[in-house]
């Protein structure tokens, strides 16, 4: 911590929790500020791209609508910085900057809070390596005063009280994290790591469309937006039908076989991995954590999800799956209760 | 902060330790060498301490160090007090055997250091000598742990001298979960007073405490100027807040469980001492005072069998409340 922050007040201070997620990043702050934001970054291509744009940079939904005339990058890999690329780093640089502008706070003060006042909490999937958490650390020197990295899904339970024989599944776009909660930080044995995830159905999704409709023009982008719109397992709760353009003109385009079969690709490791987990928890425990499985993030959002898992759960005693109803910010918040809650003698050793 | 529950503090310890770890560039617990810094502070002394600690040996051996030996020979027969492979039936708590695997601790692994021995016996008074009461309760100890599911690990078994550099290394190669050092108080300034008290490793102010501590490391070969090196390098350590977390749950059992038994008791609290073997050990660590051998009255209850157990019950209670508080 540096000298300047020593002599913070308490009411100085700015706590955030930062969900640094592959597709979405969100971020909840103390000052009651919340937003979320696309993780895409883009540099104008060129001169031209720039005086149009009238900007150095742009973040988020506007870098992906203006991404014609922008270097676009997404900074984030599987819930992970991508390593070895400095454009990728310093997109990661300017997308937390956005987020913590967005909460008020400026690295020139500025009548704003500074960045020396900011003690910040990141999720990170739940495999990360010390590595990971080590790079994300160094990138963000000089971005915040103070940092705390844990897993995601632990920043979830922690927010939501639910600590104890609890399980946390939360699908993001690059990565599906598992967590049982015992009552104590997670240790590697409680936690598992699959990339099937958001990203996964778009990239499946958009193959089964392309191959029953090759004329259609279709980008990951468009099926992303579709999938948000329309996932489901098991039962179509109604027929979904698209438009895209072929040779420029829009044409409709019933998918809704393709958007069960590819979403149904994460129900198979889903299930799987959710009941390995269930069978490694102490035998007298198994039964409560089975009816305390928490949905969250994006993925929580596929229709007939949570009934689907609860189906699963029949075959060892069943159980109960909630489906959070925020679960864009679920994670966020459980950082920013994380960073409120750290005493301030805690916070002093994790200088960033 | 704000007030929150004990669950969240225990697990905000925890992430924070985790932190702490990155930045320290550790390795995850799983994979991580059965290395710290401690010990590599320790490789790095041996070579400059080597002299100092064959100095230290020699200045040892050749001082009559095993005179107090010779007084508790000299005295009324002093046999070990061996009673404590055959437990007497007791009124005290009892524990049915559970099976290891249905009791989802933590804390599976226990090393239980039994203070002193051999040559050298601790306090010595003609009738009995630290060593022994510290062996027999560390013995009581062992059963009641074994029958509560946990593992346990004897840094000895019987009266012999095994440096303290040893009982660290064994603790530390067994990957133990704890270490629980057994010892027995003696103020001889204060004959009328007698209390328990335990130690967790960390700095002190406390001219009494600094005598104390380098009393009990006398046999390391270590002089005060090598350990605080040594302490430098790890007081930092995430593990001290788990040591303390230990050693209240300790003493607040050893001072309820002997109370009833000795009104007199004090309780003289849970303290910070750099006892070497706290400090090269490589687990959560405490070392136990428990009770004073400088005052008749309870050198009198340390002869009977029955005030021995309800130490190591004591003790025991206190390890299972730690061990429960980290399920």
């Amino acid at each position: 911590m540096k000298e300047g922050s020593k002599k913070m007040a308490d009411s100085e201070i700015l706590h955030v929790g930062i969900d640094l997620g592959t597709s979405r990043s969100a971020i909840s702050a103390s000052n009651g500020e919340r937003f979320v934001v696309d993780s895409f970054v883009g540099w104008p291509v060129d001169m031209v791209a720039k005086k149009v744009l009238k900007r150095s940079v742009m973040i988020g939904h506007e870098a992906v609508s203006n991404r014609t005339m922008l270097d676009l990058h997404r900074p984030l890999e599987r819930g992970l910085l991508k390593e070895g690329s400095d454009k990728d780093v310093e997109a990661v640089k300017e997308l937390l900057r956005h987020l913590l502008r967005l909460v008020g706070v400026d690295g020139n003060g500025n009548g704003r809070i500074p960045t020396s006042n900011v003690r910040a909490v990141v999720g990170v999937p739940a495999a990360a390596l010390r590595t990971n958490k080590q790079y994300l650390r160094n990138t963000m020197k000089g971005i915040v005063d103070s940092l705390m990295i844990v897993s995601e899904p632990f920043a979830v339970a922690y927010g939501l009280d639910a600590l104890l024989h609890t399980m946390i599944i939360d699908i993001g776009a690059g990565t599906t994290d598992f967590c049982v909660m015992k009552g104590r930080y997670p240790t590697e044995e409680d936690q598992r790591t699959l990339t099937s995830a958001g990203d996964s159905i778009d990239t499946h999704l958009l193959k089964l469309i392309s191959e029953r409709y090759p004329q259609a023009n279709i980008t990951i982008f468009m099926v992303r937006e579709w999938k948000e719109k329309h996932s489901f397992v098991n039962k179509a709760p109604e027929k979904v039908v698209v438009t895209a353009p072929v040779n420029g003109v829009p044409t409709e385009f019933d998918i809704t076989n393709e958007m069960k079969a590819a979403c149904e690709t994460l129900l198979g490791p889903t299930v799987e991995t959710m009941l390995d987990l269930l069978s490694r928890v102490e035998p007298e425990f198994q039964e409560r954590v089975r009816n305390n499985i928490i949905l969250s993030g994006g993925g929580g959002l596929i229709r007939g999800l949570p009934e689907a898992l609860q189906d699963a759960l029949k075959q060892v005693g069943g159980g109960k799956v909630t489906y959070m109803a925020d679960p864009v910010f679920v994670g966020s918040d459980g950082g920013l209760a994380l960073a409120i809650d750290a005493p301030d003698t805690d916070w002093e050793k994790l200088s960033a | 902060m704000g007030k929150i529950d004990r669950a969240k503090r225990r697990v905000l310890r925890q992430a924070v330790a985790d932190n702490l770890e990155t930045i320290r560039g550790l390795p995850p617990r799983g994979v991580r060498p059965n290395v710290r810094r401690s010990r590599l502070w320790m490789r790095r002394l041996s070579i400059v301490a080597l002299p100092v600690m064959l100095a230290g040996s020699t200045f040892l051996l050749s001082k009559p160090v095993t005179e107090p030996m010779f007084v508790v020979q000299r005295g009324a027969p002093h046999k070990p007090l061996a009673a404590a492979a055959q437990p007497q039936p007791q009124t005290l708590t009892t524990y049915e055997k559970v099976d290891p695997a249905a009791l989802p601790l933590n804390v599976h692994r226990v090393v239980i250091d039994a203070g002193h021995g051999g040559t050298d016996p601790g306090t010595a008074l003609p009738t009995l000598a630290e060593k022994a009461v510290t062996l027999d309760i560390a013995m009581r100890l062992k059963k009641l742990l074994e029958r509560g599911g946990f593992e346990v690990i004897t840094t000895r078994t019987d009266d012999h001298l095994i440096p303290l550099r040893e009982r660290a290394h064994i603790a530390n190669v067994s990957s133990s979960d704890i270490f629980i050092s057994i010892h027995v108080n003696s103020i001889v300034e204060h004959t009328s007073e007698h209390g328990v008290e335990t130690y967790y490793l960390g700095p002190t102010r406390d001219a009494k405490l600094t005598k104390l501590a380098a009393e009990e490391n006398r046999e390391s070969g270590y002089s005060l100027a090598d350990m605080r090196k040594l302490l430098d390098g790890i007081y930092m350590d995430a593990r001290r807040d788990e040591s303390q977390r230990l050693a209240s749950a300790i003493q607040s059992q050893l001072y309820g469980g002997l109370r009833n038994a000795d009104p007199g008791l004090q309780n003289w609290g849970v303290k910070r001492a750099p006892f070497l073997v706290l400090v090269a050990t490589e687990m959560p660590a405490i070392l136990a005072e428990v009770g004073c051998m400088s005052n008749d009255a309870e050198v009198e209850k340390m002869h009977q069998p029955e005030y021995r157990e309800r130490i190591a019950n004591a003790l025991f209670d206190g390890i299972r409340t730690y061990a429960t508080e980290k399920k």
